[in-house]
């Protein structure tokens, strides 16, 4: 156990934490704000990867990396609000609706990709934006702690940031509170007259804000190209760690840190030849447990009451 | 009789234009990007026709897709949203190749009992995702989405750990033995028996949801839950009859596309063919004789696809975006719920004639 | 501050799309600082009045006064410009919320781009003291009892400036001491210059609490009256119209063996439609017993514990002499159970199956339309044709849609299923609601005809006419007990039903 956390103290480790959590940190608050308006985002995989390409290709056209994140941020809006016009606007269901939009991204970005380069698999001729570390000023020279806080990715801080900023979104904020009613009573919330169609839109807009921040990670932090399906089904640990966390801001934080953990472990087993494969079963295993046991408990509980 | 036929053409005939406008929208853009746009029109729209080794090439695409698409339709008719028929197709897959490595078969039992083996493994990613929603109320749809993934990882670790050739290059098993495989059907192609697998699949599919007692009492159950308990229906019982079949058909899907195409296993992502099956049940209005058109229908993109990218340097991934715009265009209330689309299709069942609403 | 009444009705009248007429020509008026009684029974129209008034929905003719000046109701925020707030009869509280958040939601006092939780709070906490009215601001409305959140329902609807309060049948879920704890503070808050709607069926609550009284019947005002100038015949009469004299049915045989035996059964329910206490009856072969009342009163948790949707938490049942205490819905139906839902689009049938699929669900095992697990589809269309011809279902065809048919003949197809081969009993809730005349006739036909076969039938109806032209015995349900068990005969009228079932009288 001590081994485990001196392990983690090594900065280097736990360097590698933050980077592996980051885009699982904002992919995941995204879909919580979909979730709490009542659309889960199930298209957040295809939002990630559409973000990355946009980062990558908007840095490289621009050689400015902020203009990247920036239009990443922009286009993963874009995609969240076409969801919610699709969803409330056309009367699609939300999981075809979200299933449909990683199977277009996953095309449409190597489509990009190939119409942008002239590559199918990966953007190594364009020379993609990269977004800076920042060293923070005072700390930096700490002992110990400076080196472990200071000096990490932007998006890896604003991701931390976000957390918070969302917690307070959902519980202080009229709008985090129309979110709360439409998710869970969207009769009740009508009946106060708060739209329902106004809430998801904005919420699922948001998200997919967050989602194209986490795509950007990927591709402009995390490595510096893009490659086709480079997301690899991060979006749907995110949804995996929204459900692990239980619904609230801090719990998503938790379970992506958890999630962090779990990968980092499996990149240090695979690189010494041990079956990182199991490792990498964890994200997925515990939010169905997690999920059927909050399910179980609240069925029980629903038994006793009537 | 006549104005219910009527009245079902109108429908295709609706699903029809809405499809070939999807198709227009995404391909004429990209068609004008290119130096001939044209060329790249016929090519999709009439190439896979052009050979009879092109039609072999719709039908190996589809083979796949038909058992996946016919699962998923099963699942959904019970009303679940189940989404485990991804990881039971990798899942059966994967069990037909350990069978093959592993166990000494041979002769002709080999390859049925590999399908046997693949179809009943498979199943599991269906039927647990199923079990904790009937048991737990837990969400079937998230819990499928996430088990898909603990599912392939634990394959890829038994891959890995126990089937792979270490005197091969990647990550693969060892090769099959010659008795594990279905016959090559046609010259040029990799068309295999596993095609007339499919297609019978669907045809029992339909006859036993509309012919059998078992099949119209999940029919009842998925539309209206209310009224399966007004009879007593035991209704648990049937929604796991129904992730149970759609797993082991599935699971049967992963063998088949193993046995059939490769003499070696080498899946480490999911392959995707669980996903398209979906869309095809959602194409074919959860009908499962209508599955066969369907899956046929997105075999034929493509292939159509697929000869852009080798004759034009266009990539075939364009397909998969006119897929994704066919499944959001054919489930849009807006679209197939407009209360003028429905006042039509009432007219044409009311009225002696319909002649005149169809100008 | 204008005088005069605070709401007037001119000439209100109300014809739905479909044709429904809701209310004609309503005509009367609310006096301020008054609390003004709502009467009628279910379907009177009452709730289309209120739609109006709260601004869900606007007249097809005549005009709604607010302080003298005629208003267009149906426009965005009319019932918070014009302060008038609704206690609806399911809560619209948001679960997961506190009560404060529920409170102002919508309406939430900001800061910045925040929720001013301090001022939300001052706010609630100055609701409740005012209106003494108390309830923990900071709790989770799901963990507050059903009393308790009535209390923010109410708090709620008087958070902006209310000037008008409706309560719809706001006591039918509390009990007595609890009804008695909000008619004061309803008091209190008349005292304090608040107009109240109270929309009732409950005579004596009528009498405890308001001035004037209303009565509608199907969409008419009768009359409206200071209810210190009528006694309760009166206005029992006004609510449920003239006696017209019905044909009654003719019983064959009264000594026929009873068929169907409840010991003092209850059920232990949070909803009290599904609550009963202690209810025996008996009934025979050969009769038909209807049960009156008005609707939540406990007629679905006597339908449940009959047809094995809900068990009964004391007390036993027999059918034939077998014990079906315990028994689960296969197991009634297994004994002979035929049931008429009243929910017939989610329970009846399923609207998007053929006809065929639809009359021979539920007939697992029979030989003549299976083949091992085959359908004979043959021998089904014909068996269903048959019925189709019996019950004159109008259908192009077996394998037609179930939506595809009007309401009365998609019931006629449901009765043709349920009773078929000759059911040991039968309930029949509300049968012919929404149904056209002649299938009404041709239903009453055959649930006799069912009776007349041995059946014994449980008829659950509000319709007052079909009740006495069908039953041979009435027993009135209020409050989840027996209140009345009448013999039906020539001089038994709706007005003479109207006491038990408004709670005025006992005489079971």
């Amino acid at each position: 156990m001590i081994e485990f956390f001196s392990a983690i103290a090594d900065p280097a480790v736990f360097a590698t934490v933050l980077r592996v959590m980051t885009p699982l940190l904002l992919a995941a608050l995204g879909v919580l704000i979909s979730d709490r308006a009542g659309v889960l985002n199930i298209g957040m995989e295809g939002i990630m990867l559409s973000g990355a390409l946009i980062g990558v290709l908007v840095s490289a056209a621009t050689a400015n990396p902020f203009l990247g994140l920036f239009a990443a941020l922009i286009g993963g809006g874009l995609l969240g609000a076409l969801m919610a016009f699709f969803i409330n606007g056309l009367g699609t269901q939300f999981i075809i609706t979200g299933i449909a939009l990683n199977m277009a991204a996953l095309a449409a970005t190597t489509l990009g990709l190939f119409l942008a380069t002239g590559d199918k698999g990966m953007s190594g001729a364009l020379k993609s934006g990269v977004l800076p570390n920042i060293d923070i000023p005072l700390l930096g020279g700490v002992p110990i702690l400076g080196p472990l806080l200071s000096g990490h990715h932007m998006l890896t801080y604003l991701a931390i940031l976000a957390v918070p900023a969302v917690a307070i979104m959902l519980a202080r904020t009229p709008f985090g509170l129309h979110i709360r009613a439409v998710g869970s009573d969207p009769k009740a919330a009508a009946a106060a007259g708060i739209s329902r169609n106004r809430v998801q839109l904005y919420a699922l807009t948001l998200s997919g804000v967050l989602g194209g921040a986490a795509g950007a990670y990927l591709s402009m932090g995390y490595v510096s190209w893009f490659a086709q399906n480079m997301t690899a089904g991060r979006g749907f640990i995110a949804l995996a760690a929204e459900v692990m966390g239980m619904g609230t801001a801090w719990g998503t934080f938790a379970a992506a840190a958890v999630l962090g953990i779990a990968e980092t472990v499996a990149i240090t087993m695979q690189t010494k030849g041990l079956p990182s494969e199991l490792m990498q079963m964890i994200p997925y295993i515990v939010p169905a447990v997690m999920l059927t046991v909050y399910a179980a408990r609240r069925q029980a509980k629903a038994r006793k009451i009537s | 009789m006549t104005r219910a036929i009527l009245a079902g053409l109108t429908e295709f005939a609706l699903t029809a234009l809405v499809i070939g406008l999807v198709i227009l929208a995404v391909l004429v853009p990209l068609a004008l990007s290119q130096p001939d746009p044209l060329e790249v029109l016929r090519l999709f729209v009439l190439g896979p026709f052009g050979t009879i080794r092109h039609m072999g090439n719709i039908l190996e695409a589809a083979t796949p897709t038909m058992m996946t698409g016919l699962a998923a339709t099963i699942i959904f008719r019970a009303g679940m949203f189940n989404l485990g028929v991804e990881g039971s197709f990798f899942l059966g897959g994967l069990a037909a190749a350990a069978t093959a490595v592993l166990l000494p078969l041979t002769g002709l039992i080999a390859t049925p009992a590999a399908i046997l083996i693949g179809a009943l493994v498979g199943s599991l990613a269906c039927i647990v995702p199923g079990y904790l929603r009937v048991r737990f109320g837990a969400s079937e749809m998230v819990n499928s989405l996430v088990l898909n993934f603990a599912f392939l990882f634990a394959g890829v670790y038994f891959l890995n750990y126990v089937l792979r050739d270490p005197n091969a290059g990647a990550l693969m098993s060892y090769k099959l033995p010659g008795d594990f495989t279905l016959d090559r059907l046609l010259q040029g192609t990799r068309l295999h028996t596993g095609v007339i697998i499919a297609f019978v699949a669907c045809l029992l599919g339909g006859i036993w949801l509309y012919g059998t007692r078992s099949g119209l009492n999940v029919r009842i159950v998925g539309w209206s839950p209310g009224f399966a308990s007004h009879l007593g229906l035991a209704s648990s019982k049937l929604l796991m009859q129904a992730q149970i079949a759609g797993g082991l058909i599935a699971g049967m899907a992963g063998a088949i596309e193993v046995l059939g195409l490769y003499s070696r296993f080498s899946w480490t992502g999911l392959p995707g063919h669980g996903w398209t099956g979906i869309t095809v049940a959602i194409l074919a209005r959860e009908n499962p004789f209508l599955v066969i058109p369907a899956a046929l229908f997105l075999a034929y993109l493509q292939v159509g696809g697929d000869m852009l990218a080798r004759n034009l340097d266009v990539p075939s991934e364009i397909v998969g975006l006119v897929t994704a715009a066919i499944m959001l265009a054919v489930t849009a209330a807006a679209i197939f719920r407009h209360p003028a689309f429905l006042r039509l299709i009432r007219d044409i069942k009311g009225k002696e004639a319909g002649e005149e609403q169809g100008a | 501050m204008a005088e005069g009444p605070i709401v007037s009705f001119r000439g209100v009248s109300k014809t739905y799309p479909n044709g429904t007429v809701a209310l004609t020509d309503a005509t009367f008026d609310i006096r301020r600082g008054s609390i003004h009684a709502i009467c009628g029974e279910n379907g009177a129209g009452k709730s289309t009045l209120m739609k109006i008034l709260f601004g869900l929905e606007s007249p097809s003719a005549g005009q709604v006064l607010i302080d003298g000046a005629a208003v267009d109701t149906a426009t965005p925020d009319f019932a918070g410009k014009h302060g008038i707030g609704m206690v609806h009869q399911h809560f619209s509280l948001v679960p997961i919320l506190t009560v404060t958040e529920n409170i102002i939601l919508g309406h939430e006092p900001r800061r910045a781009i925040f929720i001013d939780r301090n001022k939300a709070h001052r706010q609630v906490v100055e609701l409740t003291q005012r209106f003494d009215l108390a309830v923990d601001p900071d709790a989770r409305t799901d963990t507050l009892s059903v009393a308790a959140q009535q209390k923010v329902e109410i708090l709620k609807a008087l958070s902006r400036d209310t000037r008008l309060l409706i309560l719809d049948e706001p006591t039918a879920v509390l009990s007595p001491p609890e009804i008695e704890e909000l008619f004061n503070r309803l008091r209190d808050l008349c005292a304090a210059g608040m107009t109240i709607l109270f929309i009732s069926h409950k005579l004596h609550e009528v009498r405890a609490l308001a001035e004037t009284v209303t009565v509608l019947r199907a969409g008419k005002v009768v009359g409206t009256t200071p209810l210190a100038e009528v006694d309760d015949t009166t206005i029992t009469r006004m609510v449920m119209g003239r006696d017209v004299d019905v044909p009654r049915r003719q019983r064959q045989r009264t000594d026929a063996p009873v068929v169907l035996e409840l010991d003092n059964v209850s059920t232990r329910a949070r909803d009290p439609a599904d609550r009963i206490e202690d209810i025996s009856l008996s009934i025979r072969a050969d009769e038909i017993v209807g049960i009156a009342g008005v609707d939540g009163s406990g007629q679905r948790g006597l339908v449940g514990v009959l047809s094995g949707l809900m068990r009964p938490a004391s007390g036993s049942i027999r059918l034939d002499g077998t014990d079906m205490t315990r028994a689960g819905t296969p197991g009634w139906r297994e004994a002979g159970l035929a049931y008429l839902p009243a929910d017939r689009h989610a329970r009846g049938g399923t609207a998007a199956l053929s006809l065929a699929d639809n009359a021979i669900a539920g007939t697992d095992g029979d030989k003549a339309l299976q083949w091992g697990p085959f359908l004979r589809r043959g021998a089904i269309r014909r068996r269903v044709q048959q019925m189709i011809a019996d019950y004159a279902v109008r259908a192009g065809g077996t394998g037609e849609r179930l939506d595809s048919l009007s309401g009365g003949n998609a019931q006629k197809l449901i009765a043709a299923r349920e009773l078929a081969g000759s059911p040991k009993l039968l309930i029949a809730d509300q049968p012919t609601r929404g149904v056209d005349v002649a299938a009404a006739a041709l239903l009453h036909g055959r649930i006799d005809l069912a009776a007349r076969d041995g059946a014994a039938v449980l008829l659950i109806t509000a319709d007052l006419d079909e009740l006495l032209r069908l039953a041979d015995r009435v027993l009135v349900l209020f409050n989840g007990k027996i209140v009345a068990d009448l013999a039906n005969h020539p001089g038994l009228t709706p007005a003479a039903l109207g006491p038990y079932m408004l709670g005025l009288e006992t005489a079971a």
